[in-house]
């Protein structure tokens, strides 16, 4: 596709990234830290998956092979979201520390908030770059490329709008995990898990002939209740004071 | 600053020194892309293509053998310089070595800027004439190598003259054919173990000679930005010492700049805070000279590999607070035609610790974190090398790049000696490279043309 075509991809697919980014990242060394050991995470995991199914891969003639696929690699992803959990205790109890010794304010719940952000934020940057970006930057060109069962959207399309799709369910999904896990509800840390696994098995319609419209609306649409759920516990959070002073007032500069 | 969130100034040093060098990574690749990106077609002359030549019709094992001899005698040439190097610096031949520095720094702007500057004007087609384009690149080079000399120049043109020689550096090394710049990549990672951490290797004699003697060692070390909060007027700054050491090959690639000599003044903790920074922080690396101040050993954190820091004597009658100026020198890699000194390697994270360590009154002014250039340019070759395969692995790379380098940092505070910083980055990214691309990118390639996603 041309260059400006492709900017617009590489735009819907990371458009929200990189506001997010620059408002709340960018300014903070700390979490661009934490996000770039999360994307690496993220494709380590990855590599493990791959590693394992690169011989089982399946092609037009054993389609279930996906279902165990699929499984396994969500159950993997939420093993390392389990395990962020806990290096996100350690992490936080030693930058209490340092704060102390450095006499500097404690961590404050926006600031919890900013860490998740930051971790949820490298998963869905290690999805969309490596699903959707990866395979966009080399194809500038005077052509585009079309699948055969999907014939209403371009491929690029179509893995921008996933790719979309799975950068919001991610980056939210960590802060509900982590508030799930910090207050101790059951049903919140299922929550996680539960949307990426109902998410990644929503994207099989996609092999059906003329699916992936519905693939693509189901995972933009789970995108949509995953920003809800985490916009409504957080608003349920600070109280019936919806701009408490004390949590917004801290400039972001 | 007084208050300040946590999470604003911690990692600030580390994230100064990563954007440089994705900076510099992501300006090779985009010439790698437009320019080159199936490799070179032209085999370009150098050192690390004396003994093999190679083609893309040859076996396997003619292959990997003639790479590993390509790749050995690159390295014996970079042993040789390197102790040339350290001949020379011991020997004192400041002015001849300072005179043939500002020379290869022309060189390299104008020589390889140039070329890459006629690559990039054929590719875009680009309307410029030639008398234009000869004026330009002179002014370019001359300011460049006034950038690197000088240090009354704004410090982001020096940071970006560096990060510009690195990167015309890198890419020609990528224009190597492809096993002998994998191989050469693993051989200069091992070198640099050997070189720096042995006690009979050159890049750790130059940096006890420069301790021993309380000399700056020049090296072209790219310099993050300080955050200075306070800094103390320094009694007396020492003359850069220029060093080089650059083949004679013209033909071959890189040479050094020897940047001047920033000395820091790190503020020490107040002595009734000292015994608590000291424990927090850490100590100084065995090769290093500590002079005890103010009566207690304020220890001083010190960066990784052919670091040192030397501690002056505190002049008399300064107020206690003022620590004795430490001047972290980094020894860089000075580049030859081959790979030689004190490449990469050195990072200083003596800021990094010292903010860390807490300091929260009279000033810390956190030096600013170096990294020799050799390191910039082995990293970017790699990735660029990673480029010429496909996007993912550029990004794989980047990736465990990225975290070679911070765990380079963390060894270094477990440590406490000088370490060198290409071997985990360098293996890190040949293992993700080879692992993304025989086993991720068909398993992603499938799945995304039937669009399945996780």
């Amino acid at each position: 596709m041309t260059f400006a075509g492709g900017l617009g991809y590489a735009l819907i697919a990371l458009g929200p990234a990189i506001a997010l980014f620059f408002t709340v990242i960018v300014g903070k060394p700390f979490l661009i830290l934490t996000l770039i050991v999360s994307i690496l995470s993220w494709l380590i995991s990855l590599v493990l998956i791959a590693g394992v199914w690169r011989a089982f891969l399946p092609g037009e003639s054993n389609v279930w092979v996906y279902i165990p696929l699929l499984l396994s690699a969500v159950c993997c992803q939420e093993a390392a979201r389990r395990l962020f959990w806990h290096v996100y205790l350690r992490v936080e109890d030693i930058l209490d520390k340092i704060a102390v010794k450095l006499s500097k304010p404690r961590l404050h719940a926006v600031d919890k908030l900013e860490i998740a952000l930051a971790f949820g934020l490298g998963h869905g940057l290690a999805h969309v770059i490596f699903f959707c970006v990866a395979l966009l930057t080399p194809s500038f060109g005077p052509a585009t490329y079309y699948i055969p069962s999907c014939s209403r959207m371009s491929f690029f399309l179509m893995s921008a709008l996933t790719g979309l799709g799975f950068l919001i369910i991610h980056t939210f999904s960590m802060i509900i995990a982590f508030d799930g896990h910090a207050d101790g509800k059951k049903s919140q840390q299922l929550f996680a898990p539960g949307m990426h696994l109902f998410a990644t098995f929503a994207t099989l319609v996609n092999l059906v002939d003329g699916g992936c419209v519905y693939g693509v609306s189901a995972t933009l649409f789970c995108a949509l209740v995953t920003s809800a759920v985490c916009w409504k516990i957080q608003w349920d959070k600070t109280g019936a004071d919806p701009f408490p002073s004390s949590s917004l007032s801290r400039t972001h500069h | 600053m007084t208050e300040g969130n946590i999470l604003e100034s911690l990692g600030s040093e580390i994230v100064g020194i990563v954007t440089p060098v994705s900076i510099c990574m992501l300006l090779v690749v985009l010439l790698v892309q437009s320019l080159t990106p199936h490799g070179s077609d032209v085999p370009v002359a150098s050192i690390a293509m004396l003994v093999y030549d190679e083609q893309p019709t040859d076996s396997f094992t003619e292959k990997l053998g003639g790479a590993m001899l390509n790749a050995l005698v690159f390295v014996i040439i970079v042993t040789v310089v390197t102790f040339l190097l350290v001949v020379l610096f011991y020997f004192r031949c400041t002015k001849f070595l300072r005179a043939y520095m500002g020379f290869s720094a022309f060189m390299v702007l104008a020589y390889m800027g140039g070329g890459v500057a006629v690559l990039l004007i054929q590719n875009y087609s680009i309307p410029i004439d030639a008398v234009s384009f000869l004026v330009m690149l002179y002014n370019f080079a001359t300011v460049g190598v006034l950038a690197v000399f000088f240090s009354k120049m704004p410090i982001f043109v020096t940071q970006g003259y560096l990060v510009l020689i690195g990167v015309l550096v890198a890419y020609w090394f990528t224009m190597l054919p492809e096993w002998t710049t994998w191989v050469l990549l693993m051989a200069m990672a091992l070198y640099d173990v050997v070189a720096v951490l042995l006690p009979g290797g050159p890049l750790n004699m130059l940096v006890e000679l420069a301790i021993e003697r309380d000399e700056d060692i020049p090296a072209l070390i790219y310099e993050a930005r300080p955050n200075a909060r306070h800094i103390a007027p320094l009694p007396n700054s020492p003359h850069p010492v220029s060093i080089s050491s650059s083949a004679s090959d013209s033909a071959a690639q890189a040479t050094q700049i020897p940047p001047r000599w920033r000395r820091r003044v790190v503020t020490a903790p107040p002595p009734g805070n000292a015994s608590s920074a000291a424990a927090a922080a850490t100590q100084l690396p065995s090769n290093v000279v500590n002079e005890p101040v103010n009566n207690q050993d304020t220890v001083r954190p010190i960066g990784i590999s052919a670091l040192r820091i030397e501690s002056q004597p505190q002049p008399p009658g300064q107020a206690q607070a003022l620590a004795p100026p430490h001047s972290t020198v980094v020894m860089d890699g000075l580049e030859t035609s081959s790979r030689t000194a004190g490449r990469s390697e050195i990072i200083n994270i003596e800021a990094l610790l010292e903010d860390v360590a807490g300091n929260g009154e009279s000033g810390v002014l956190s030096a600013a974190i170096k990294l020799g250039l050799g390191d910039f340019i082995f990293y970017s070759v790699l990735v660029g090398r990673a480029a010429m395969y496909d996007m993912t692995t550029v990004y794989a790379c980047y990736l465990a790049i990225v975290a070679g380098l911070g765990s380079t940092l963390v060894l270094l505070t477990v440590w406490r000696r000088a370490l060198p910083a290409l071997p985990i980055s360098i293996t890190l990214g040949v293992i993700f490279y080879l692992l993304t691309r025989f086993l991720v990118d068909p398993f992603i390639v499938n799945l995304s043309t039937h669009y399945v996603y996780f």
